[in-house]
């Protein structure tokens, strides 16, 4: 029943004119039902069997929808804005002359000294986009709400892998972008090593890959929201990073490591790249220090990215809801 | 022809006794079923199994004669289910959580619009544009059943779809359910007696795991006695005057000066005596029953546990 607030439904095609109509709607001063018991239902609407791969699309744009409005996208982003800016604001203060000073005089010095953070804010983001990607079904009215649909696990897994993939590596590009911007200033936009810097970002998808696939991985395994991300960055950052320097120590290549694969992304735009630097500490002992090439690094974080994608999504499918 | 079976179902969490011991019941075709239980008899359970949330220790759960543990997607491809407290994400709007499920369901862009006109109608959704963080709790369960509904399942798994709802709401989802079986089969669980009475054809009545009686609401109806009566005369009468009424009564409630419930043992003859006991003492206003024939058979099989 159409009150005289009311304009009579009707369906608009395009997405913009329906937004438009649907905002409209302010609520319904009548409690009657709009039809009444005993009336004719609607026709069934029509339906087709869609691909998986038109799923994923659907799912894909969902969530990634829902990452960008999220409160951890938005402050990392923050957060990473802010530190490039003080980082270009205090090598302004300081001059170019002292920049290029500092950086050897070389501008694959400074881009690869700017990249070298990149590999922390890959894993902050895959923890924050992925480290509870899959427990919220387990542990929120999440899945209640998608994984009673008629979409298989795996689909939803790759469309939400997709879209964590895609916001961590939003936050990529807008910190490569402020390299870019700072090597432009100090040594002249002709300068940048355009081929260096695509292996380097190129570099960074694979690593991102990889990093997401941990982090669903763990979300897969854990319950707890929370948990997932926490034990995301704690393995990725603060465990690798560890035993990655006590094997060092000890003169072995930390070649099973993801955060060692990650320096390559620094070392990729380093014209003075060394793999193996000897130091010595006295008495005719010596310790090592490794920096992996470009292909070893590539190399293992496909290792990882494989993995541990296969291993999430056999934990994904197998859970239960039981909570 | 829509249909939902389960066979031989059992489920068991961990060392823990079965949440759900060899149920076995099935149902083809436009119709509605009440699956009605204390807290923890398995109601939820079982849909979660039927849905492939859960994976059975034994037997089998089919919907449309197929397995969600198997193929969730061609299982769910006719089914709409609604179980526990679904949420969509808090950041996205009403329009965008539910065109997320038309689009997963095979429904055109266009198809999806139509949709979300005609269960804005139906349930009176809140504005398409609000985030789903922001609504209430009441506009939350709306906005949920309608994930359920959009593109018309021809199978609706509903558990407690009026939980959260004011008695407007209510009355209003349980007039759309009670459309909406006459081409749809629906399970529905809930705890209000009032919503199955009115909604259900059939009943399956749960308790620890085990399923007590399985019948149609008119038999169950029919087999019920109500025991307990709400007599409201015109006048004050003294709690005293209705010893009068002798052993017909087991028992006197005064709700009131005027009006009391009384026990009794459920028998027309009875009921006629305590009637015209009534009319003597004074004007009668009112005479019915407290409480209405399904409540009594719910109290009856699973209170009580008659059915054993």
């Amino acid at each position: 029943m159409q009150t005289g607030t009311e304009r009579a439904p009707t369906v608009s095609h395009g997405h913009g004119a329906a937004r438009r109509f649907f905002d409209t709607f302010r609520g319904h001063p009548t409690l009657q039902p709009p039809t009444p018991p005993g009336a004719p239902m609607p026709r069934k609407p029509a339906r087709v069997r869609t691909s998986e791969l038109r799923q994923w699309y659907v799912v894909l744009s969902s969530q990634a929808s829902h990452y960008f409005r999220t409160n951890r996208f938005l402050g990392l982003l923050g957060f990473v804005v802010a530190i490039s800016c003080l980082t270009l604001a205090f090598e302004f203060q300081v001059g170019p002359a002292v920049v290029r000073q500092v950086q050897l005089g070389k501008v694959s010095e400074y881009l690869s000294n700017f990249i070298t953070y990149t590999g922390l804010w890959i894993i902050l983001a895959a923890a924050f986009f992925g480290g509870d990607a899959l427990s919220v079904d387990f542990s929120t009215g999440t899945g209640y709400y998608m994984l009673v649909l008629p979409v298989h696990r795996r689909t939803l897994l790759a469309g939400r892998y997709a879209s964590a993939t895609i916001a961590t590596l939003a936050i990529v590009l807008v910190y490569f972008a402020f390299a870019i911007l700072g090597a432009s200033y100090f040594f002249g936009l002709g300068a940048v090593p355009w081929h260096r810097v695509g292996l380097a970002l190129g570099l960074a998808v694979i690593y991102t890959l990889a990093a997401v696939s941990v982090a669903f991985c763990i979300s897969a395994f854990l319950r707890s929201p929370s948990a997932g991300v926490l034990a995301t960055i704690l393995s990725l950052y603060v465990g690798f990073t560890t035993l990655q320097a006590t094997v060092e120590l000890a003169r072995y290549e930390p070649w099973w490591s993801l955060t060692y694969a990650g320096n390559a992304m620094a070392a990729a735009l380093d014209t003075d790249f060394v793999h193996l630097t000897s130091i010595p500490v006295g008495s005719g002992q010596y310790t090592t220090q490794w920096m992996a090439t470009t292909g070893e690094g590539a190399a293992i974080m496909t290792g990882y990215l494989l993995v541990f994608f296969v291993l999430s999504l056999y934990l994904y499918s197998r859970k239960e809801a039981t909570g | 022809m829509p249909s939902v079976e389960v066979a031989h179902l059992t489920k068991s969490f961990h060392r823990g006794t079965p949440a759900l011991e060899d149920i076995t019941f099935r149902y083809e075709g436009a119709r509605a079923v009440g699956y009605l239980g204390p807290n923890g008899a398995g109601k939820t359970t079982t849909l979660k199994l039927l849905v492939g949330l859960l994976r059975p220790t034994s037997g089998r759960a089919l919907l449309n004669g197929r397995e969600a543990t198997a193929n969730r997607k061609e299982a769910l491809w006719d089914v709409g289910a609604l179980i526990e407290t679904p949420e969509p994400y808090p950041t996205q709007s009403v329009r965008e959580a539910l065109e997320t499920v038309g689009r997963i369901r095979g429904l055109s862009r266009e198809g999806t619009h139509a949709e979300l006109v005609r269960l804005h109608q139906e349930l009176r959704l809140p504005r398409m544009g609000r985030r789903c963080g922001g609504l209430s709790k009441g506009q939350r369960q709306r906005v949920v059943l309608a994930a359920a509904l959009i593109g018309d399942p021809s199978v609706l798994l509903l558990d407690e779809p009026t939980s959260g709802l004011d008695p407007a709401e209510r009355i209003l989802v349980r007039g759309l359910l009670t459309r909406l079986k006459k081409d749809h089969l629906i399970l529905l669980v809930s705890h209000q007696v009032v919503d199955v009475a009115e909604i259900c054809d059939d009943l399956i009545f749960l308790d620890r795991g085990h399923i007590l009686l399985k019948d149609s609401v008119e038999k169950v109806s029919a087999r019920t006695r109500s025991r307990q009566l709400d007599v409201e005369f015109l006048c004050a009468v003294p709690p005293g005057a209705l010893s009068a009424l002798g052993s017909d009564v087991g028992g006197v409630v005064p709700l009131s000066d005027r009006r009391y419930r009384l026990t009794f043992d459920g028998s027309d003859a009875v009921r006629g005596r305590i009637l015209e006991g009534c009319q003597r003492l004074g004007p009668v206003g009112q005479f019915s029953n407290a409480t209405s024939a399904l409540e009594e058979a719910y109290l009856d099989v699973v209170v009580s546990g008659s059915a054993k």
